[in-house]
């Protein structure tokens, strides 16, 4: 089976600084991965690069089969059609009501799709998450946990074939952050491969699913699912 | 049992409304929302616009008159009337007209009588009193020479002038630097003009970047987020060049409006004491400068726009 995600030994250079060095990476559909690794380590960066964000100094890309090292800016939405994003600060449109948010990510990506329709598919999405009657709040009317809620909604309402998240549960509280890791899980058993960027050991350790580790930009540990490893360092960093 | 077939007609239709829908709000309806919303930034660039669009609806006015200007000029200074003395033998008449007409550099020899040139000279403002003042008609027959270049009028001149049936004191209409001066101050009043307008032009555009330069920061948020929901780019640019236009338009109209206003003003004010207000300039002909200065304007603003998106809006 083709991988959703393949990293060929990927190099990112900033300047003189090296954010990632000669990463080679394979991501399979469904699967749920986190990412982590302390501050610095690359972590973003090799999300930007799925993401198409940045392109790497060397190494290939590819994403869903597109190759996102060498594509064109005005191909970049196409990728991105295909990738959903989740970020530590939701950043969802505040002039927006939650259901207008999730419905944007689907028609920006077709419009062919009338608004009875993304609305009805957004509303869906907002459903799946728990936010079915929450449609009409603005963002600012949400909680912290529920804004990343109608994020996730909106990173899955196109039913990409990856989902990646940059410290989802970054600005929650404990209990929050495990409601979004059970939906995490759930859009993994959809079908959908999940890249979790995170620093949250006891999520990460508890949940023993895929840990890619990243330190200095060089990827030192790949675990697989059900491993229990050693993540001292994550714990202080 | 057969069973009949039924194909759906594809609702192409339906689906072509709904593209024009979506395109209108993502393009249209958002950036006149926008628009609307950042008018204290937008304003500046506006009301520069505006300015630069309505001197240039006024400079393309004048330009147009001095065009005409310049070729009823040139039509009149290629003819040269050679004025015939009132004494002059009917055969030295006819062998001047002979020189004339054979000579290769002269298109076309007409003859206005002395009648003809006391009536004409009537119709002229100020002369019929000069015309009354004398018992005898002051005015000369002439031969009306029609000469192929302009460049041989004083050739011609230098050749007529002496001839006995030519009158002495006043022999032709022959200025010389006449119409030499006229098309030196057209030049110069032309290179001024576009200089002006120039730098006019620049400061317009610069002012416009800027304004579109402040909406893209003051909706950095936004324009990150359509892009990482996979906006493609003419979705996230076409807002901002659709406000620029938007401006550009306005812009356009409102000197459009004021060039058509002052030259409608200027034609009806002259109507009463000369036969046109500036040669060539109509109604009509200010319907089309204010087009033009309208059309002028919509490029300039989604022009600049596009250059503004083109620096700060690369993702």
């Amino acid at each position: 089976m083709r991988p959703i995600v393949e990293f060929t030994r990927v190099t990112r250079e900033y300047g003189s600084r090296i954010a990632l060095d000669d990463v080679c990476l394979r991501l399979e559909p469904g699967e749920l991965t986190f990412l982590v690794g302390p501050s610095g380590a690359g972590k973003t960066t090799l999300l930007k690069l799925i993401n198409r964000e940045i392109r790497p100094t060397s190494g290939e890309v590819w994403v869903d089969g597109i190759p996102a090292h060498r594509l064109k800016t005005h191909r970049v939405s196409d990728l991105r059609r295909r990738v959903g994003v989740v970020f530590q600060d939701f950043k969802l449109l505040p002039r927006l009501t939650t259901i207008e948010n999730v419905a944007l990510a689907l028609q920006v990506g077709d419009l062919r799709i009338s608004d009875g329709e993304a609305m009805d598919r957004a509303l869906d999405a907002l459903e799946a998450v728990g936010l079915g009657d929450r449609g009409k709040a603005f963002p600012h009317q949400l909680s912290g946990g529920q804004q990343q809620r109608v994020a996730v909604a909106r990173a899955v309402v196109a039913q990409p074939p990856l989902l990646i998240a940059d410290e989802p549960t970054g600005n929650l509280d404990l209990d929050t952050a495990w409601e979004m890791m059970d939906l995490f899980r759930d859009i993994a058993a959809w079908g959908t491969s999940v890249l979790i960027a995170t620093h949250n050991v006891e999520i990460v350790t508890r949940l023993q699913r895929r840990v890619v580790t990243l330190v200095q930009g060089r990827l030192v540990r790949d675990q697989p699912a059900g491993a229990i490893g050693r993540m001292a360092w994550l714990a202080s960093s | 049992m057969a069973g009949i077939l039924v194909k759906a007609r594809f609702p192409r239709r339906r689906l072509v409304q709904i593209v024009i829908a979506n395109l209108f709000r993502y393009l249209f309806r958002g950036a006149a929302r926008n628009w609307a919303r950042n008018i204290s930034s937008t304003a500046p660039a506006l009301g520069s616009m505006a300015l630069l669009l309505v001197l240039l609806g006024l400079v393309g006015l004048t330009g147009i008159a001095l065009y005409n200007l310049d070729q009823v000029e040139s039509g009149q200074a290629s003819i040269l009337h050679v004025y015939i003395s009132d004494g002059a033998d009917p055969a030295g008449v006819a062998a001047l007209r002979e020189r004339l007409s054979s000579d290769p550099r002269i298109a076309s020899i007409g003859y206005t009588s002395k009648a003809e040139a006391l009536q004409r000279a009537q119709s002229i403002p100020g002369l019929p009193e000069l015309a009354g003042a004398s018992d005898s008609n002051p005015f000369p027959a002439s031969f009306d020479v029609q000469v192929k270049k302009i460049d041989d009028v004083a050739a011609i001149d230098a050749m007529v002038r002496n001839d006995i049936a030519v009158d002495a004191l006043y022999p032709t209409s022959y200025d010389r630097g006449a119409y030499q001066r006229i098309q030196t101050v057209i030049f110069g009043l032309g290179v001024a003009g576009f200089a002006f307008l120039s730098l006019l032009g620049f400061v317009a555009v610069t002012v416009t970047i800027n304004s579109i330069r402040a909406a893209i920061i003051a909706r950095r948020d936004e324009v990150l987020i359509m892009q990482l929901v996979g906006a493609p780019r003419w979705m996230v640019r076409g807002p901002f060049v659709v406000e620029g236009a938007i401006t550009g338009a306005l812009a356009g109209g409102l000197a459009g409006l004021v060039t058509f206003g002052l030259a409608a003003a200027g034609i009806e004010a002259a109507a009463g004491s000369f036969n046109q207000f500036a040669p060539g300039i109509t109604i009509t002909v200010a319907a089309i400068v204010s087009l033009v200065v309208f059309g002028v304007g919509l490029g300039l603003g989604s022009g600049s726009s596009l250059i503004s998106i083109r620096r700060h809006l690369e993702s």
